[in-house]
């Protein structure tokens, strides 16, 4: 397996995206607010002539701490025809997989658990390759 | 028609084209079965799509090798380099038809024809005896395609486009448009720069060209839409046992492809309602006097960014009578206010939902899930239908659709301080929450407010979006904007404040969003920055406002309305001085909110810009103009223009009392009862009398005046200017007057009539004019023109 990874901290762990699908990463600017919207969607930030729904992905994962960076990376994916930004506390580089996806025993813990594909191995060391759609279907409670 | 045809040959085309490797790839092995079929395919389509258009040369040899490669495919006849060679020479002989087709030539069968078809036939016999006689027809034919094909380049004039690609295109524009809005922006920051503004405006011109011809490329003719209707005529009509016509007008009336999807459903359930329920039975028609075969009719038209589609027959109309007998038992309404309505209102009934005239339901229509459908799901893609019906005669419907989907006209509001857009279409009335004519009051939980009479719902955004409790909301500070739904269920929803007029490009949310129910799309504002798009009927269903209060007392009022439809529709505002002023509605055109810097006054004369506009002002005698902003109101006589500053806007009344005439002060008609206080009512004709500005003439006179002379350039012309004049250049080879100064040449060319000016104030005695003596110099410019324009 070499596929390559965008490598980023969500909630202060290393995850990745599959960077395949990830269009850009960018650095959010302003963002309109949605009023009566779950808390995990942060509401709209302009790219090119697009509005991008902004996902806070620690938010999403279920945790109780927002996203916490001052420069705002996200990773804009499309789902459905929708784009999204991915916003994670961090954003480095891309890097390649160096091992199939593996399941953990005993799971990822809390949070992790749904939204994980699973473990890979990267240069860095393991991270859990996130999945984009549990991702902004949001916390469980909201996605049931 | 022609487009179906164009259609046709395109898609001829590009089957050829696709075939074009296929059938190499068949020729270097004919018993390819998988290529056989591909083949098959296409000749099997072009003879389908020619029994359609009647080509019957064309469907002759398209059936020729169909029936030819039928016989390989069955396996009752091998596929060899001679039947491989025929059908190719059968196949470029179609290619050749398409574009005589397009070129509107006729298709003659010929000699070759005959032979190709036959080389096809004797293809078994041939296999025998002789295998080069299939081939010479087909060099033949190669010959004669030689200059045919030369001619095709020409001919072709359009190419297919994937629709993905188009919208990517538009989104690019869009991009340009708002980098284009960026720059506009840092441009007016820097200041003036000629050599940059210029090829700038260009741009600009440019941008907005290209991207009316991009939404040109999404348009598609109504014919798309009318060539599928008579099919639909046809059958329901047989179904029904009625003989129907169908007659269309304005099939080139062009609509977004999106938008013609939208309204097929709808216009197809209108037209099962004419059959159905309009159009009477053949026999019934004779007995009628009418023509036994039933017309419906379809005429569309352009009007500006909307299309007008008008839907009629000729049928039996709406019989209103048992209309109101079912709204009767359905419980939508009692006996005594179906009594009380007008035909037009009882019309109307036939858009609530679950009425239908038809007494059994048919297959066809009659189950009750109808109008009301067709009327919201008209409404959603922001059109309207009416519908009008005379007893005997007919059922016209109209409905107004926008020219596409994607643009909305909407007005943008502020809670909780972000920007919202309304559509508004729904939009009624707007209303200040100060206005006395506003009274709030609460039941259980619901605000209500009632105004005019009437006691409607009330909503604050920011309570819906849940920005801001309900309980710490200061109701009088908010603005009004007063809802009215395809339901006609009204309600008032308070806003903080209410901004702009805006035409916006909706664009689709995140399925997350949608959830909320509470945001119909989002929008991006010239500078870049996001606003949502409030999805009013869906808050309305959240909060149980459809069909709770319905729209029964708003009839009656409407009842009432019309009986005192003599009264005069007055404004009610406070002056300056804080004193309560009427002035007659007709005259009001908008109310302006301007800042100070719009204002110039010197002396006796005062002036505002308005968008662009030097006005008069007015109402400056009752007070001084407050700090900051100021409200006018924009006065109109029907030709010229002025404003009126106030310093709040109360509200429209009706002046039911008696005006008492105060001669004293000519500035008011009169004074008048307005709940029971009195009020000054403003005299239009003395207040235009006063400020309003000279009326540009339409048609200047034409005055000559010395050329060489720097006194009659530079104040003689403006003097004559305005007094109505054009100043005559050496070109006019008439005018109506020419000025000569003593001491100058005489100006060049004929005139009617002639003023002569001298430059002492001594009388001369030669019926000359002091040239200061400006009073004397005014008055017979004026008799000239009066004389002239008589």
């Amino acid at each position: 397996m070499n596929d390559l990874l965008l490598m980023c901290t969500i909630a202060g762990r290393d995850a990745a995206i599959p960077a395949l699908r990830v269009q850009t990463v960018l650095e959010i600017d302003a963002i309109t607010p949605i009023p009566g919207t779950p808390d995990f969607i942060c509401g709209l930030t302009p790219l090119r002539s697009q509005a991008l729904t902004v996902v806070d992905c620690a938010l999403a994962l279920g945790f109780d701490q927002p996203c916490s960076s001052p420069e705002r990376r996200a990773a804009v994916v499309e789902v459905d025809g929708h784009l999204y930004a991915l916003m994670v506390d961090s954003a480095q580089d891309v890097s390649e997989a160096r091992s199939d996806l593996v399941a953990i025993p005993g799971g990822l813990g809390e949070g992790w658990q749904r939204a994980g594909l699973g473990m890979v191995e990267t240069e860095t060391g393991p991270v859990v390759l996130v999945d984009i759609e549990k991702i902004i279907a949001g916390p469980p409670a909201l996605a049931a | 028609m022609d487009e179906l045809l164009a259609d046709f040959i395109a898609e001829t085309r590009e089957m050829l084209e696709q075939s074009g490797t296929e059938l190499v790839a068949w020729e270097a092995d004919p018993s390819d079965k998988a290529r056989i079929d591909t083949i098959f395919r296409f000749v099997h389509t072009v003879k389908g799509n020619c029994g359609f258009f009647d080509f019957p040369l064309l469907e002759k040899l398209s059936h020729a090798a169909e029936d030819a490669l039928a016989e390989c495919r069955a396996g009752r006849r091998e596929a060899d380099p001679a039947l491989v060679t025929a059908v190719l020479a059968i196949i470029d002989r179609i290619g050749e038809l398409a574009d005589l087709i397009e070129a509107g030539e006729e298709l003659v069968e010929d000699e070759n024809d005959k032979a190709l078809i036959a080389a096809l036939e004797a293809d078994a016999a041939i296999e025998v005896q002789s295998d080069v006689a299939p081939v010479e027809p087909v060099s033949d034919d190669q010959d004669d395609a030689a200059p045919t094909a030369a001619k095709r380049n020409t001919v072709q004039r359009s190419i297919r486009l994937p629709v993905d690609l188009l919208d990517e295109v538009m989104k690019g524009v869009s991009d340009m448009v708002l980098a284009r809005n960026d720059l506009a922006r840092r441009l007016r920051e820097a200041g003036e720069q000629p050599t940059i503004d210029g090829p700038f405006e260009r741009l600009s011109a440019i941008l907005a060209d290209v991207r009316t011809s991009i939404t040109r490329m999404r348009m598609q003719r109504l014919e798309h839409l009318f060539s599928s209707l008579p099919r639909l005529v046809r059958d329901l009509s047989s179904e029904l046992g009625k003989q129907v016509m169908v007659d269309f007008e304005g099939g080139e009336v062009e609509l977004d492809r999106e938008m013609i999807e939208m309204i097929r459903d709808p216009l197809t359930h209108i037209i099962r309602n004419a059959i159905d329920h309009g159009v009477e039975t053949p026999a019934e028609r004779l007995k009628n006097g009418k023509r036994e075969i039933g017309l419906l009719r379809f005429a569309a038209r352009q009007s500006g960014n909307q299309i007008s589609l008008l839907v009629s027959d000729d049928g039996g109309g709406i019989n209103t009578e048992r209309l109101g007998q079912k709204a009767v038992a359905a419980g939508i309404y009692t006996q005594s206010e179906i009594d009380r309505m007008s035909d037009a209102q009882k019309h109307q009934l036939i858009f609530e939902p679950g009425l239908s005239t038809a007494d059994e339901v048919s297959a066809v229509s009659g189950r009750g899930v109808g109008m009301d459908v067709v009327r919201a799901n008209l409404e959603r893609v922001g059109g309207s239908i009416t519908v009008s019906s005379k007893p005997g005669e007919g059922t016209r419907f109209h409905l107004h659709l926008p020219l596409t989907l994607s643009i909305i006209a909407t007005l943008t509001v502020s809670s909780g301080g972000q920007n919202y857009a309304i559509p508004r279409s729904y939009i009624e009335e707007i209303v200040f929450g100060s206005a006395n004519t506003v009274e709030f009051a609460q039941a259980g939980a619901r605000r209500l407010i009632t105004f005019r009479g009437r006691r409607v719902p009330c909503l604050s955004l920011a309570d819906v979006l849940g920005t801001e409790d309900n309980e710490r909301c200061e109701w009088e500070t908010k603005t009004l904007v007063l809802v009215r739904l395809a339901s006609d269920d009204v309600f008032a929803l308070a806003v903080d404040r209410v901004h702009d007029h805006e035409d916006v490009v909706v664009k689709p949310i995140a399925p997350a969003i949608m959830q909320t129910k509470l945001y119909a799309g989002t929008t991006l504002l010239d500078d870049g920055t996001p606003m949502m798009l409030i999805d009013l009927p869906s808050i309305a269903q959240m909060r149980g406002l459809v069909g709770e209060m319905r729209s029964k007392p708003a009839l009656a009022e409407e009842q009432a309305q019309q009986k005192t439809k003599d009264a005069v529709p007055l404004m009610l505002f406070r002056g300056l001085d804080g004193r309560r002023r009427a002035v007659r509605l007709e005259l009001v055109r908008r109310i302006d909110t301007v800042s100070c810097e719009a204002f110039d006054i010197d002396g006796k004369r005062a002036q505002a810009v308005i968008d662009g506009r030097i006005l008069p002002l007015a109402g400056l005698e009752h007070g001084t103009l407050p700090e900051g902003r100021c409200r006018l109101l924009r006065l109109s006589d029907g030709d010229s223009e002025l404003v009126y500053a106030v310093s709040e806007v109360l509200d429209a009344a009706e002046m039911t009392e008696e005006l008492v005439v105060s001669a004293e002060d000519a500035s008011i008609e009169g004074v008048t009862l307005v709940e029971g206080k009195p009020v000054p009512l403003i005299d239009g004709h003395t207040l235009f009398f006063r400020h309003s500005a000279p009326k540009r003439i339409e048609h200047p006179l034409k005055c000559r005046i010395p050329q060489d002379s720097d006194w009659a350039r530079t104040i003689l012309e403006p003097l004559v200017e305005a007094a109505g004049y054009r100043i005559a250049d050496e070109d006019d080879e008439d005018a109506d007057l020419a000025i000569e100064i003593a001491g100058n040449a005489a100006p060049h060319g004929p005139a009617k009539e002639t003023i002569r000016l001298r430059p002492d104030p001594e009388d001369a005695g030669d019926g000359s004019i002091y040239r200061y003596d400006r009073e004397s110099l005014l008055a017979e410019l004026k008799r000239v023109r009066t004389g002239r324009a008589a």
